[in-house]
């Protein structure tokens, strides 16, 4: 009990850092009603560029892009002046320098994500928004990567001491824990205290408030509310920043841009709007899942549950838990933070004809496959998996308007299910660390388990959208993909020994002949057999969805993702139809999954890894998110796939950060521009969209009804409501 | 009082004005000004077009065609603050009160000028609605209607605007509440040479009020004259309400 | 029992203490067109949202074709032939003019889906000349295949109403379908209204346009602070003052009886 108790006190240490990032995304989201997945991200880069400017004998500080014009090749023949990345400020410089120049980094990307990112989007349809915050997220990671190179950066001494030394000993009990706990504790005591103050008793904390709740209305009064929300998202960077340099003594700074799921938990459970909350919401967090762990990992369960059940993965169910268990009993009074109107969805024109395109995209890949074999077979197999898995987006979040950040969480179930449950106990190849244990399924009947598990999960994930809508299902799923990760993909009791690194992956034989990715001959993924096998699937599959979209299933869908009320009126259930987009949704992401596990010998868990999952949500809606042609477009698009190998082979040295930095630029610039509508109906819109997208109107005039009368009755009801006292 | 004055006090000036919702004009060739000093009605049954005008005025809606000049510059569309900070207050519809904020706070947000002028407006504001002196640190939103009409208006006043605009100040009050505020826009306006406009739903209580009357009806003006004309011509104001034939 | 599609006994819904419809008991006759009217504010859309699910009632019943409809879900109560439109457009805009009306039309199976995607959709013939009908009787056949987002609002309002057609209901709600209509697209719907009830159905139509209501309707209800203060036949309802009085607001010599009269009205409703 004493250990436990422990055990509990010693999760203030992470928990204050849940507090002050969840501080941040309150105060970003009250001034601009942006949930914003990237706040992880921003305090990751202030926290590389802080141990960056102390590295001894360095003192830099790297500005968050990097040079677009490479030190190699003809471009630099050209001889153009390179953009500025790297300032020099001095050699070992004292602490409160190096602080300040990293908040001022933070405080400059805030700035930044307003003017290029959330101000151009405000009044865009939430799923432009999400991408948006995805895009900064994958840009900004993959800029960290660029300039700051992964290697260990815990900075285990900034404070004085390190997360070993120092112990403190817990009230109480005869345990201890790493001082430093208390300072991470009390510093968010502090910031949450000094942003309570703030925003209670300053006029620009009123008029934050004010905007927050009535947009209208702070403008009527002077207030400009694209001011506010400037500075809003300055300060809200600022706090990321002090949350990445707090927490920098015990973790690498890569490792801090997904504490944002725990963030953002802390700050629903504050309701989103209520510093106090986020504060205290962390803090609880914090111990909850440092008691959790201990809890579970108890002798008295037995062998059986401390190996089913991974302490990275308890720790990772609880901002799920708390999250699902807020938004069910909050969901439907969360604030959603009314700008006064909200564009347009993109649209998805259903395709008349989808002949011509599937024997093209037929052909193509059949000659592609053919002409240039094994050099490219590898890309070739990687566009197409994923092609198959954007299907899924396509449906979900494309003609059904739900945003889920999830699906390749639930590919990453059906290829590990199904290597799991094809093993049979021995090695397969002769490099194999594991032989992963298994019942031995015939593989095809395990890759149908593989599928059926992932559409079980999947109607799992799915549940709380019959509560819950836009950004705020963003949030539970991208709770799920990590709890997924830790709970399921890595679990060793579930997945075998080898979920913890590789697992094996049987051979995929059909008619006595290999048409796995993997050519055992040349030990490459370049059996072209594989490759025609996947031309196929996803032809018939991208037809099935085609299908889908101009059938009576898919006008319900898009008759849902328009409007839950009027589809109501229209006799439809928009619960069953949701968790039927989620089912199938979840079976072809299924599918994508075990294609991608019979590509593959080794499954690792790396192959499933959270941001992966985002990229490719960001890359299908780079390519357009509410077709089947913006699907293939995206899967050519992914790092890995074709595209990326052409420019590999023309440009040498451009590697995947690179096109996930022009990616998530990309990202940002088409939630702009084509809302969604990506590269395949540019086309067919491009003009008017751009202009549109240009001098998008400030306050488009889409009030709700049109009419001066469309208010009246929730206005009484608003007025009497606030008249019970 | 509207005929003769000079341009200087013209502070609102609707010419031929076409707004609407989607680009689509709900209100066509719209011709309305207000002076200063002066009360004008905007009347008409509902959908007329009434909130349509004032959300144009005030830069919330976009100019289709004709022309808006509010205290001497045209309506910014998309910046309804710019126009707010050059003195012009809206009550809208809705109040747009900040529920979540105390009534202190919320009128704090109306505060405008230096800190003298703050401390006159704060004053004034509460001298015509001293009923809010209680309820300072009640948060708006456990107001009742009747309260929150009045934090409503004192929040415009204590800016102590050039041009106040109020929509619908009656709706879903009581008229006797009703009966007690309307007046206070002439007094603002005798008081403090202000313009007022009210889109106002209890006609014979606007009359009793204003100077000037428009009525409106489906999207245009079908009927305007000073307050002793219309009250003169009950008939005509059915009609326009009622439905039937406006043949004035 | 009764021939009334549509009855309610003490409606009452509750915001926060106070009752945006209070004891509302309103029948509407099968194959009969009746109206709801009342000033800005007054509680009639909150009452369609009450009978049709999208509000909860605090009390009171609400009865469909015999059905006790109170427990239902929105969708099951259009299932049942229960069908609205909306004040504000709430039109699918991704979705081109027919499509918004199949939508509603098309039955669909737990199956639907399997058969879509293998393009085997059953043509239903019934249901397509029931969508061609509601177009037609609406005037927009010739911009079925637009999308909702390219037409003017009056025609865009038209749509809304058209849809609700398609859903085959038993009685149609329509919430202020005349709202930003010009005087003259608001005639021309006036003149289709009434053809709606040669199709087995009923009608119940809210609209601030008096002369549209005052002229279709058979009979009508007069809503004011939630409560019905008045009704019966058109004529009538023109000739009742207090419905002059809660339009125009009361000449200046009626003021205090109605002051007395809202705070006498006030403590009754506060005693509950």
């Amino acid at each position: 009990m004493e250990a436990f108790i422990a055990a509990v006190i010693a999760g203030i240490g992470a928990g204050g850092v849940y507090a002050i990032l969840a501080v941040g995304i309150v105060v970003a989201f009250r001034g601009s009603g942006v949930i914003n997945f990237a706040h992880g991200a921003v305090a990751a880069y202030a926290a590389y560029n802080f141990d960056e400017i102390r590295e001894p004998g360095r003192g830099n500080i790297y500005l968050p892009w990097v040079d677009p014009i490479p030190e190699w090749g003809v471009l630099q023949k050209l001889r153009l002046n390179n953009l500025p990345v790297r300032i020099h400020i001095m050699e070992d410089p004292p602490t409160w320098l190096a602080v300040f120049v990293s908040l001022a980094m933070a405080a400059f990307i805030g700035a930044l994500m307003h003017f290029l990112v959330f101000r151009p989007l405000r009044n865009a349809p939430t799923l432009a928004k999400v991408i948006g915050s995805v895009g900064v997220f994958i840009y900004l990671g993959a800029v960290a990567l660029k300039n700051f190179s992964n290697s260990n950066r815990n900075d285990a001494g900034w404070w004085g001491f390190d997360s070993t030394s120092d112990p403190y000993v817990i009230p109480f009990t005869d345990k201890t824990m790493p001082g430093s706990n208390l300072w991470l504790a009390g510093s968010a005591l502090v910031v949450g205290g000094v942003l309570y103050l703030f925003f209670r008793y300053s006029r620009f904390g009123i008029a934050t408030r004010a905007a927050d709740e009535n947009e209208k209305g702070a403008a009527l009064l002077g207030y400009s509310p694209q001011l506010l929300a400037g500075l809003n998202w300055v300060l809200s960077s600022v706090l990321a920043g002090i949350a990445g340099i707090v927490f920098l003594h015990k973790t690498n700074p890569s490792q801090i841009s997904l504490l944002v799921v725990f963030a953002l938990a802390a700050a629903l459970i504050g309701n989103l709007t209520s510093v106090v909350g986020a504060t205290f919401g962390g803090l609880a967090l914090g111990m909850i899942a440092s008691g959790g762990v201990d809890f579970f990992q108890r002798d008295f369960w037995g062998e059986g549950v401390k190996e089913w059940l991974p302490a990275d993965g308890i720790r990772q169910f609880v901002p799920l838990i708390a999250i699902i268990i807020v938004l069910y009993t909050r969901g439907g009074k969360l604030p959603v933070r009314g700008s006064i109107s909200v564009g347009r969805q993109p649209q998805a024109p259903a395709t008349n004809n989808a002949t011509v395109g599937t024997l093209g995209l037929i052909g193509i890949g059949l000659l592609v496959s053919n002409i240039f074999v094994s050099k490219w077979e590898s890309a070739l197999t990687t566009s197409l998996i994923f092609m198959l898995f954007m299907f899924s987006l396509v449906v979900l979040v494309g003609y059904l308007g739900q945003i889920s950040l999830a699906q390749w969480s639930l590919g990453g179930v059906a290829a590990w299910t199904t290597a799991r449950l094809a093993a049979d106990g021995m090695k397969i190849r002769e490099f194999d660390f594991f032989a992963n244990g298994g019942p031995n399924w015939p593989l095809l009947l395990a890759a149908i388990a593989g599928v059926v598990a992932a559409v079980v999960v999947g109607l799992l994930v799915g549940l709380p959208a019959l509560r819950i809508r836009g950004v705020q299902l963003a949030v539970v799923t991208l709770a799920a993909v990590v709890a997924i990760e830790k709970l399921v993909l890595r679990n060793t009791g579930l997945m075998g020994e080898g979920a913890a690194s590789t697992n094996p992956m049987p051979v995929l034989t059909i008619f006595g002949s290999n048409f796995g990715g993997f050519n055992e001959n040349s030990n490459q993924t370049d059996n072209w057999k594989f490759t025609v096998f996947l031309i196929f699937m996803v032809a018939i599959v991208g037809v099935l969805v085609v299908n889908l979209r101009r059938g009576r299933i898919g006008r319900r869908f898009l008759a849902v993702r328009a409007n839950e009320r009027a589809a109501a009126a229209a006799g439809i259930n928009v619960s069953q139809t949701k968790l039927l987009g989620f089912g199938i949704s979840s079976a072809i992401a299924g599918i994508a999954g075990v294609m991608f596990a019979f590509k593959l010998s080794q499954l690792t868990s790396e192959n499933f890894a959270p941001l992966i999952g985002l990229g490719l949500l960001a890359f299908v809606y780079l390519g357009g998110i509410t077709t089947v042609t913006g699907a293939v477009f995206g899967g050519l698009l992914v790092a890995g796939g074709l595209n990326g190998e052409i420019l590999h082979l023309h440009f040498d040295g451009v590697d995947q950060s690179a096109i996930n930095i022009a990616g998530g630029l990309l990202l940002v610039v088409n939630a702009i521009m084509t809302n969604g509508e990506g590269i395949s109906l540019v086309n067919a819109t491009a003009g008017k969209e751009i202009l549109h997208g240009l001098r998008r109107d400030p306050i488009p005039p889409d009030f709700p009804s049109g009419t001066e009368t469309s208010t009246a009755d929730s206005t009484v009801a608003d007025s009497l409501e606030g008249a019970v006292v | 009082m509207s005929s003769e004055t000079t341009d200087g006090d013209r502070l609102l000036d609707i010419q031929n004005l076409s707004s609407g919702y989607s680009g689509v004009p709900v209100v066509r060739g719209v011709n309305l000004h207000v002076d200063k000093g002066e009360v004008v009605a905007l009347l008409g049954p509902n959908g007329a077009g009434k909130t349509t005008t004032l959300l144009t005025v005030s830069g919330l809606l976009k100019v289709l065609d004709g022309s808006v000049t509010v205290l001497g510059d045209p309506a910014t569309f998309g910046a309804p603050h710019k126009a707010a900070r050059r003195g012009l207050a809206h009550v809208p519809e809705d109040r747009s009160l900040f529920f979540g904020l105390t009534v202190q706070e919320n009128l704090r947000l109306g505060l405008r000028g230096s800190r003298s002028a703050q401390a006159a407006g704060y004053e004034r504001a509460l001298e015509l609605l001293p009923a809010l002196r209680p309820l300072m640190g009640r948060r708006s939103g456990l107001l009742s209607g009747g309260e929150q009409q009045m934090l409503a208006m004192a929040r415009a006043l204590v800016g102590e605007p050039k041009l106040l605009l109020v929509d619908e100040m009656s709706l879903g009050l009581a008229p006797i509440i009703v009966e007690r505020l309307l007046p206070i826009v002439r007094d603002i306006a005798n008081e403090t040479g202000a313009g007022v406009l009210i889109v106002e739903q209890h006609v014979h209580l606007a009359l009793s009020v204003c100077d000037r009357a428009y009525v409106m009806s489906h999207g245009e003006i079908v009927l305007e004259g000073s307050a002793s004309e219309l009250k003169d011509r009950p008939d005509l104001l059915e009609a326009s309400y009622l439905g039937g034939e406006v043949s004035a | 029992m009764t021939d009334n599609i549509l009855e309610t006994k003490g409606l009452t819904v509750t915001f926060g203490g106070l009752n945006a419809n209070d004891s509302v008991n309103l029948n509407v006759p099968r194959g009969k067109f009746v109206g709801l009217i009342g000033p800005n504010g007054a509680g009639k859309t909150t009452f369609i949202d009450a009978i049709t699910g999208y509000v909860p009632m605090s009390a009171g019943t609400a009865t469909f074709a015999g059905e006790d409809i109170g427990s239902l879900k929105p969708h099951e109560r259009a299932e049942r032939g229960l069908v609205r439109t909306f004040q504000s457009l709430e039109l699918f805009e991704d979705l081109s003019v027919r499509d918004n009306l199949l939508v509603a039309a098309y039955p669909t199976k737990w199956y639907s889906f399997i058969l879509d995607m293998l393009y085997m959709t059953p043509k239903d013939q019934e249901t397509e000349d029931r969508v061609n009908w509601a177009l037609d009787i609406m005037g927009l056949t010739d911009e079925a295949d637009a999308m909702p987002t390219d037409l003017p609002h009056g025609r865009r309002k038209l749509v809304g109403v058209a849809r609700a057609l398609a859903a085959k209901p038993d009685l149609i709600l329509l919430d202020e379908p005349a709202a930003g209509l010009d005087t003259a697209e608001s005639q021309k719907l006036g003149q289709h209204l009434r053809e709606f009830l040669d199709h087995d159905m009923s009608v119940f139509l809210i609209d601030h346009d008096m002369g549209l209501v005052l002229s279709v309707c058979d009979y009508i209800y007069v809503l004011d602070f939630g409560e019905i203060i008045a009704e019966g036949t058109p004529a009538e309802v023109r000739e009742d003052p207090a419905v002059k009085a809660a339009y125009l607001g009361a000449e200046a010599g009626d003021v205090q009886a109605a002051a007395a009269e809202a705070v006498v009205g006030a403590q009754s409703s506060g005693g509950e």
